[in-house]
């Protein structure tokens, strides 16, 4: 370990870390505004869930390196197209999520919403969204490590990440610049969901505080699909 | 009046007569009508079969019946939570199912099981949700809201607290000030105890009895549970299996009378004893004969308990206030002179209110005493008589000559003068 490359190369670790953080944060969050609607309205009919779960769990299983050569062709060597494809993976966390989310609305209370005079989208809106939120960010916080982490493969297409130091210190054999690119990819991804855990906490006063499952940095998201080998 | 004098425990908080909330309906008027009211899923399955049913203004209506009878299908049909598969239901007159079911529910009040409060919304305001939704401001909401929790026995401290911070018993209070907070004339209450601990559960009938005693809602409760059908229902509709009503009656006419097998079958045991507690004990006659100050002679007590042919006399303190039985036999041995209050005395028991309390209290304050006669106070506690085995018996008796059982079980709705037996007066839920 070289110490004082850190200080050398500040500004390009600036610049990468931005790069990954937008790469992986971005992804998440369209995927969450995609899933929404989908995952709700899975969960309204649920005769439509099932497909989409095939779906989205046979998408989930594409390799990441092959979605962006499909991609390639329409949207070249480009931010967009990690982008779209890291969005696709994320979706596919996030609409189980969302469907959960949905579930976990106890059927007294939505029940209670309809009987005290709530229409049907400000129940939606006022009720079960809220209620939903915290199963959501659990959701959105195993797509956004994911997507934080899966940024760093858009090197091999030449979009430029932190993934860079991890590709350049293997050529270069110069483990300095391999751990920096790594533990920052790490760090970053921590710190994401650290931020989505204070979130949460801060949108959701009304629940009984569970201290134990605040510590752990990976939520036990509803991920019905295994973690497929092929990054 | 007679319910009232069952249940000790309820606190006589409200001097008021609702400044909150109005009454509702004025009683005798019809506010609910089911006509021929089928309700049939698809696969076939009758939950109610061509119902027909008049709910009364002001009054509480309990559908009870075993799982599967219909009747939370009954209940859902009225905010068409359900719609009906054919017949009529009319609110005030008007088929509901001209009105928009948002507007027509927000004019019904609805009690859950299990409160179905919203977790995320504060105590506050989950009870404001109809007023925010009328379009109440927030600050007038959360005012309302307060007022509805002294209304129901809420402390004001709970207001911005979550559901998950309350009790069972304070959840469902929450759920009942909710479910009354827009001032509506129909109260839907759906197993709304069923959830909570039996001493909870009594204190919360109670409070629906105190309320109801205030507002006069129209109220249609659904329980599975016969006891509390008897204790707060005005009428009572069983359901048979079906969907089919058994009987609809007053309590007292559906234990006195029940209309067959089934229908006794479901009431359960002590149909008899159960009945008293609609008799008054008012309409004992007590025997004070047998009451004995305690500064009166020895003596003169044993000559008067020889002379009744009783073996006890009951020795009363200052301020006629019961202290405990004394025996002919000890009085007549103890030295002239003496006065009966030293006369070693076995304690009272329980005692029974004679202006509040009915005779099944009478009669059980009698059974558990060890003379086998029980002591009538009034409400300054200060002795009225005592009872014996015969004096009930002709309570009973009397009683039973002076409230007629109809010969028509299954029928007609409540005349006016079941109105007075049932209703607890208002002075004496302002009572204890």
């Amino acid at each position: 370990m070289m110490w004082s490359w850190i200080p050398q190369n500040a500004a390009q670790i600036r610049q990468l870390t931005l790069e990954s953080a937008y790469l992986g944060i971005a992804p998440a969050l369209i995927g969450l505004l995609i899933s929404l609607p989908l995952g709700i309205a899975c969960s309204r009919w649920r005769w439509l869930y099932a497909p989409v779960l095939s779906a989205t769990s046979v998408l989930y299983a594409v390799p990441s390196l092959a979605l962006f050569i499909v991609l390639i062709p329409y949207t070249g060597l480009t931010d967009t197209t990690v982008i779209i494809a890291l969005t696709l993976f994320s979706f596919c966390i996030l609409v189980p999520g969302v469907v959960d989310g949905m579930r976990s609305v106890p059927d007294p209370v939505r029940q209670a919403a309809t009987a005290m005079g709530f229409g049907t989208l400000r129940r939606l809106v006022q009720v079960e969204l809220p209620i939903a939120l915290p199963v959501v960010i659990a959701g959105l916080r195993v797509a956004m490590v994911s997507s934080i982490s899966l940024a760093s493969v858009g090197q091999l297409i030449g979009v430029s990440s932190l993934g860079y130091f991890i590709i350049d210190g293997y050529q270069r054999d110069f483990p300095t610049e391999i751990y920096v690119g790594a533990g920052l990819i790490i760090v970053l991804a921590l710190v994401c969901d650290l931020l989505l855990v204070g979130l949460r906490r801060l949108l959701t006063p009304w629940r009984p505080g569970r201290s134990s499952g605040e510590t752990k940095t990976v939520a036990p998201a509803p991920v019905p699909t295994p973690m497929v080998v092929a990054r | 009046m007679l319910r009232g004098g069952m249940r000790p425990g309820v606190a006589g908080t409200d001097q008021r007569k609702s400044p909150i909330l109005r009454r509702g309906t004025p009683e005798g008027h019809v506010l609910i009508t089911f006509e021929s009211v089928t309700k049939r899923y698809p696969g076939g399955t009758v939950a109610v079969d061509s119902l027909d049913l008049e709910v009364p203004g002001g009054q509480t209506m309990v559908l009870v019946g075993p799982s599967g009878c219909g009747k939370t299908t009954t209940l859902r049909m009225i905010n068409r939570l359900i719609e009906p598969t054919s017949g009529r239901i009319l609110l005030d007159g008007q088929d509901i199912m001209q009105s928009n079911p948002s507007t027509l529910r927000r004019g019904i009040g609805y009690v859950i099981q299990q409160a179905g409060l919203f977790p995320h919304r504060t105590i506050e305001d989950n009870i404001g949700t109809v007023p925010l939704l009328n379009g109440w401001g927030r600050g007038k909401a959360r005012a309302r809201a307060r007022e509805l929790m002294t209304l129901v026995g809420l402390e004001e401290d709970l207001a911005r607290r979550y559901p998950y911070q309350l009790s069972g018993g304070q959840q469902q209070r929450v759920g009942v000030a909710r479910a009354l907070a827009a001032d509506p004339p129909v109260l839907l209450m759906d197993e709304p105890f069923s959830a909570v601990d039996p001493i909870v559960r009594a204190t919360l009938q109670d409070e629906l009895l105190r309320l109801q005693a205030e507002l006069h809602k129209t109220v249609v409760l659904v329980t599975h549970d016969v006891e509390e059908a008897i204790k707060v229902g005005d009428q009572v509709a069983i359901f048979r299996p079906g969907g089919k009503i058994a009987q609809l009656d007053t309590p007292e006419r559906l234990l006195a009378a029940p209309a067959d097998g089934y229908v006794e079958n479901f009431l359960g045991f002590d149909r008899g004893i159960r009945r008293l507690s609609f008799l008054a004990a008012s309409g004992l006659s007590l025997d004070d004969q047998a009451v004995v100050g305690e500064d009166t002679s020895a003596s003169m007590a044993a000559d008067t308990a020889r002379r009744a042919g009783d073996e006890y006399v009951l020795v009363t303190g200052p301020g006629q206030q019961p202290r405990g039985w004394a025996t002919a036999s000890d009085l007549e041995t103890m030295p002239s002179g003496a006065r009966t209050g030293q006369a070693p005395l076995e304690p009272y028991g329980h005692t029974f209110d004679v202006r509040t309390d009915s005779l099944r209290a009478a009669l059980d304050a009698t059974v558990l005493s060890p003379t086998g006669r029980a002591v009538g106070v009034d409400d300054g506690g200060q002795v009225v008589g005592v009872t014996s085995y015969e004096r009930l018996r002709a309570a009973i008796h009397a009683a039973e000559q002076a409230v007629p059982v109809p010969g028509t079980p299954g029928g007609a709705p409540a005349g006016p003068g079941d109105g007075q037996v049932r209703d607890p007066a208002p002075e004496a839920a302002a009572e204890s």
